[in-house]
């Protein structure tokens, strides 16, 4: 591990902390748009987890541990997930960060947490919470693992460094063309992992419909702001993913590292990551949430693409 | 930073927007969406025609594309819409055999299929890469229009399904098979008016080739009562509940 990887571990993790609440913010306001309405301002997202930061916690009677230490394992597991996407400055591949099996098991962990913290205070809600998410991580799980692993087959890493860098180094727009339809697959898992409309809706408290809601109800204070903040870097990783997977173009890499070259690279993250929340905003706007039923027909579809995607690179 | 523009990877781009396009015919519910996939299936068809032509200077293949604007992006689903509204049937969520789920399974193992013979009846020919792959989509795409035919029950989408296996020969000549012109603006035509007919009868059959059976034989199955008759029934009945 070098001095270099150091500096880029510090920079993406630095980076990805200070950015991701401006694209759930992004989000909110397109949809806002869409639906003929001025919605909030963009710096919204910080200004409310300001504010939960400064009122203070409140326990349930009944809770254990698990309720206090969910959001500092949940933020600490996002911090460390951020290390293995890289969004404006790729380093040479150094040991297993940036290995895309120990990236899954990371997003599992914190899950994991999120539910059982559901669980502990008691309440109904956060039960009913749990019980939903883990129904949906049982049916998406095995997706995401088969997405992620048709895009390592097609690029023949398990590393998520050294296949952007591997795009990056291929120099023709659309390196594989398959990607095209990985990447489809990752925007549902993109979609259903950071519990977004047709499998949860991210603006109701309503118990009908919250999902991953539910299971952050019992949080409060700086607590709420940890698990919030984290929702935010996940969904910003993920967006990463599927950035990267497509244009990665604009990133620096080891060979060309520069101050301003770093600069630039994360004014054209920005714009590309704006783009897709635009993208993302629209989707969102554009269905209704769908009955708890009908999500196998969604995830079935990136399980369609990602065994495709497979298929053609195996006989074409 | 980038090199050059290069066609035949835009090709290869658009082939998996094809196969993205018919999965999504295959899954969607609502017909105005399944119309609109229609068109962007098509839409693509044509840029691939036009990218085609950049590779091989073919003029037929511009031909191909102004033809398939107009008729596939433009009448055709002027029409379908038309016909939609006045039908107004906004979703077809009845299935025949298979549940898109099932279907969406079906054409993994369709493509594979294709993909398996298709090597072995285009291996002599020694094949671009591209080319292959252009041909094996087209017919999956004829098979998963099939698909979408017999899986559906209302008669407006099994027109989309028809629509769409029309789109798979064409993918599939624009690669491997190049037909002359005369016979590519023969088969359009053959198209736009199977589509005109195909929906009027869709205007009378009214919603599913079932409920048409029903409707016409009107003594079968003790169907004699006529409809209002029932309702009074159900009225009836449901009075004293609604008393209590």
């Amino acid at each position: 591990m070098n001095a270099l990887f150091i500096i880029y571990g510090i920079l993406n993790v630095a980076f990805v902390l200070a950015v991701s609440p401006l694209f759930m913010s992004i989000i909110k306001k397109v949809k806002a748009y869409t639906q003929g309405r001025k919605g909030p301002p963009l710096f919204q997202t910080y200004y409310g987890l300001l504010k939960l930061l400064k009122k203070e916690v409140i326990y349930s009677r009944n809770s254990s541990w698990i309720m206090r230490t969910t959001p500092y394992v949940n933020i600490a597991v996002m911090a460390v997930a951020a290390l293995f996407v890289p969004l404006i400055f790729i380093p040479e591949p150094s040991s297993d960060i940036g290995n895309i099996i120990l990236f899954l098991y990371l997003m599992a962990l914190a899950k994991f947490f999120m539910a059982l913290s559901g669980l502990d205070a008691g309440s109904t809600f956060g039960g009913m919470g749990s019980s939903r998410e883990m129904t949906i991580s049982a049916m998406a799980e095995p997706i995401t693992i088969g997405v992620f692993a048709s895009i390592a087959f097609v690029l023949k890493t398990l590393n998520l460094h050294e296949m952007f860098l591997n795009i990056l180094k291929s120099n023709v727009i659309f390196a594989d063309p398959v990607l095209v339809l990985a990447s489809i697959s990752i925007f549902i898992i993109l979609i259903v992992e950071t519990a977004r409309i047709p499998v949860d809706n991210p603006e109701t408290h309503l118990e009908l419909t919250m999902v991953h809601e539910a299971m952050i109800l019992e949080q409060s204070g700086r607590n709420l702001f940890l698990m919030e903040w984290s929702h935010a870097i996940k969904q910003l990783l993920f967006m990463g993913i599927l950035i990267n997977i497509l244009f990665p173009w604009g990133m620096i890499t080891a060979a060309t590292f520069s101050a301003s070259g770093l600069i630039t690279s994360a004014i054209i993250f920005l714009i590309k990551a704006t783009a897709l929340s635009v993208i993302v905003g629209l989707f969102e706007a554009s269905c209704a949430k769908s009955r708890f039923f009908r999500l196998p027909d969604l995830l079935i579809l990136a399980f369609f693409f990602s065994l495709l995607t497979i298929i053609i690179e195996v006989f074409a | 930073m980038l090199s050059a523009f290069d066609p035949d990877i835009f090709i290869k781009v658009l082939i998996n927007l094809i196969l993205i396009t018919a999965a999504i015919i295959i899954l969607k519910r609502d017909i105005v969406s399944l119309v609109s996939t229609y068109v962007i299936q098509s839409f693509f068809l044509a840029m691939l025609a036009l990218l085609l032509y950049v590779e091989e200077r073919n003029i037929m293949l511009i031909y191909i594309a102004l033809l398939t604007i107009a008729s596939k992006v433009i009448i055709i689903p002027r029409f379908m819409n038309h016909i939609q509204k006045k039908l107004n049937i906004k979703r077809d969520i009845e299935y025949h055999y298979l549940t898109p789920k099932q279907s969406i399974i079906i054409c993994v193992v369709i493509i594979m299929a294709v993909y398996v013979f298709l090597s072995r009846i285009l291996a002599e020919l020694a094949l671009d890469k591209t080319v292959f792959f252009g041909a094996t989509v087209g017919v999956s795409l004829t098979f998963m229009g099939m698909v979408a035919i017999f899986s559906r029950k209302q008669t407006i989408t099994d027109i989309i399904g028809y629509l769409t296996m029309e789109n798979g020969v064409l993918l599939f000549s624009l690669f491997l098979i190049k037909l002359p012109l005369i016979i590519e603006v023969l088969i359009i035509v053959d198209v736009i008016i199977l589509t005109l007919l195909a929906t009027m009868l869709a205007f009378g059959i009214d919603s599913t080739i079932e409920e048409f059976h029903t409707k016409l034989h009107p003594f079968k199955n003790g169907n004699v009562r006529p409809k209002q008759y029932n309702t009074a029934k159900a009225r009836i009945y449901r009075r004293p509940a609604e008393v209590e």
